[in-house]
């Protein structure tokens, strides 16, 4: 590669990477809604330039990672919308939407879920010049593996704080089962581009993925902790005043009772 | 009380460990040769989550500091940390083959590392958003409760 397409590559995909975080982090983290909607903005920018860097930039390897994102806009998108019509046409006190909306949101739901299944078990897996996108055979080992594991954890925690919530346990043990009997049948069954063998392999080295990402990220976040603690340890404790004097307190019933109605009399 | 806390918090740790470990045993019991590459995959995915994840922690001090008259000794702490995971990890790529795996250079294995976990965080993301929308909505279509939990 060549320095104008590793420049290229910097600005069209890293550049735009960073867009992405930094973007997402002002408007989930800004109190000012100006820069909030510049933080969507950017974010927006940065990930619309990753999307089209298949394009942009075909000769470079990151460039998989775009049309992978771009392969997955669709069915995370109609995941989500459905979701969300699902979730919110239920016993919502307010903005509650229609029965359409909800069977509309079930319809959105059952579609990105057959899309997503399509995508190993039928033709339509995403290929980048003519091999399967390698960050589509990750991803989707990762969501099996970790949709499993939110599963049961759900299921522990519907189980321990819930009160008679039967009905979502059952489904969780439904979600669990098929989950559990996707990911048997990628292990025993070659799919017409995903081969066994390959998922076998990826189920166990995204497993290894997941967990330096557990305690990767645990160790961060207990590095944060520590600096933290270390400063607020440090830092001085305010002065303490001393209580108001039988004079001082004189004064201020003085001051505030012809501010206060009823006075004397509810005293 | 808290004990009891301590341990509920622990048991709902460890039963979201626990399917991704039986499926890992699975893959042993199917395909004796998986195991190559495991450790690497590992030991990028950890340096590269604790690097990402303390520069995004650095990132979130800006608006800690909105509440305490912007320190810079925290932000010197999680610079340093931060500092301390890029380091570790170039150190740890240019030992050869220990962490290397099919790319050219420290760089190029660097970027693909990130690119991963980038991968890895949006099936994470996904996967949230599809277990947490299930048991949301099936609590909000639930009449008889209003939320879970309110009840000893």
């Amino acid at each position: 590669m060549n320095m104008e397409s590793d420049l290229q590559v910097f600005a069209l995909f890293w550049m735009a990477g960073a867009l992405v975080m930094l973007g997402g982090l002002l408007s989930l983290l800004s109190k000012s809604s100006k820069v909030t909607r510049a933080g969507k903005f950017m974010a927006l920018v940065g990930g619309f330039s990753i999307i089209i860097s298949p394009w942009t930039i075909p000769s470079s390897p990151s460039s998989a990672f775009g049309h992978f994102f771009g392969s997955i806009l669709g069915p995370t998108a109609l995941l989500t919308l459905g979701m969300y019509n699902i979730a919110f046409s239920g016993n919502m006190s307010v903005e509650r939407l229609s029965k359409t909306e909800r069977r509309n949101g079930f319809i959105m739901v059952f579609l990105a879920l057959l899309w997503f299944e399509g995508m190993h078990w039928w033709q339509f897996t995403p290929t980048y010049q003519g091999e399967i996108n390698p960050y589509w055979l990750i991803f989707w080992a990762t969501l099996l593996l970790v949709s499993s594991g939110f599963t049961t954890s759900a299921f522990v925690m519907v189980r321990g704080l819930g009160d008679q919530r039967d009905r979502e346990q059952r489904l969780l043990l439904v979600v669990q089962v098929m989950l559990f009997l996707l990911v048997f049948l990628g292990l025993q069954v070659d799919g017409p581009n995903v081969l066994a063998s390959d998922f076998v392999n990826e189920i166990w080295l995204v497993g290894a993925d997941v967990f330096g990402m557990v305690v990767g990220g645990g160790l961060a976040i207990l590095m944060f902790t520590f600096v933290i603690f270390i400063y607020e340890s440090q830092s001085i404790e305010p002065q303490v005043l001393h209580p108001p004097t039988e004079e001082e307190l004189k004064q201020a019933v003085s001051i505030l009772s012809p501010h206060v109605s009823g006075g004397a009399e509810d005293e | 009380m808290n004990e009891q806390r301590g341990h509920s918090i622990w048991f709902t740790f460890s039963s979201l460990l626990f399917m991704p470990i039986v499926f890992c045993g699975l893959t042993f019991v199917i395909g004796m040769e998986v195991g190559d590459g495991g450790f690497k995959r590992f030991s990028n995915s950890l340096l590269t989550s604790y690097t990402l994840t303390s520069i995004f922690l650095l990132l979130t001090l800006f608006v800690y500091g909105d509440t305490r008259k912007r320190p810079i000794a925290p932000l010197i702490g999680m610079l340093v940390a931060s500092g301390l995971g890029v380091l570790i990890t170039f150190m740890m790529l240019s030992q050869g083959e220990m962490l290397m795996e099919d790319n050219g250079s420290v760089r190029a294995q660097a970027l693909s590392n990130i690119i991963r976990f980038s991968t890895t965080l949006l099936a994470v993301i996904v996967s949230g958003l599809l277990v947490g929308g299930l048991v949301f909505s099936s609590l909000m279509q639930n009449s008889d409760h209003s939320s879970i939990g309110e009840e000893e």
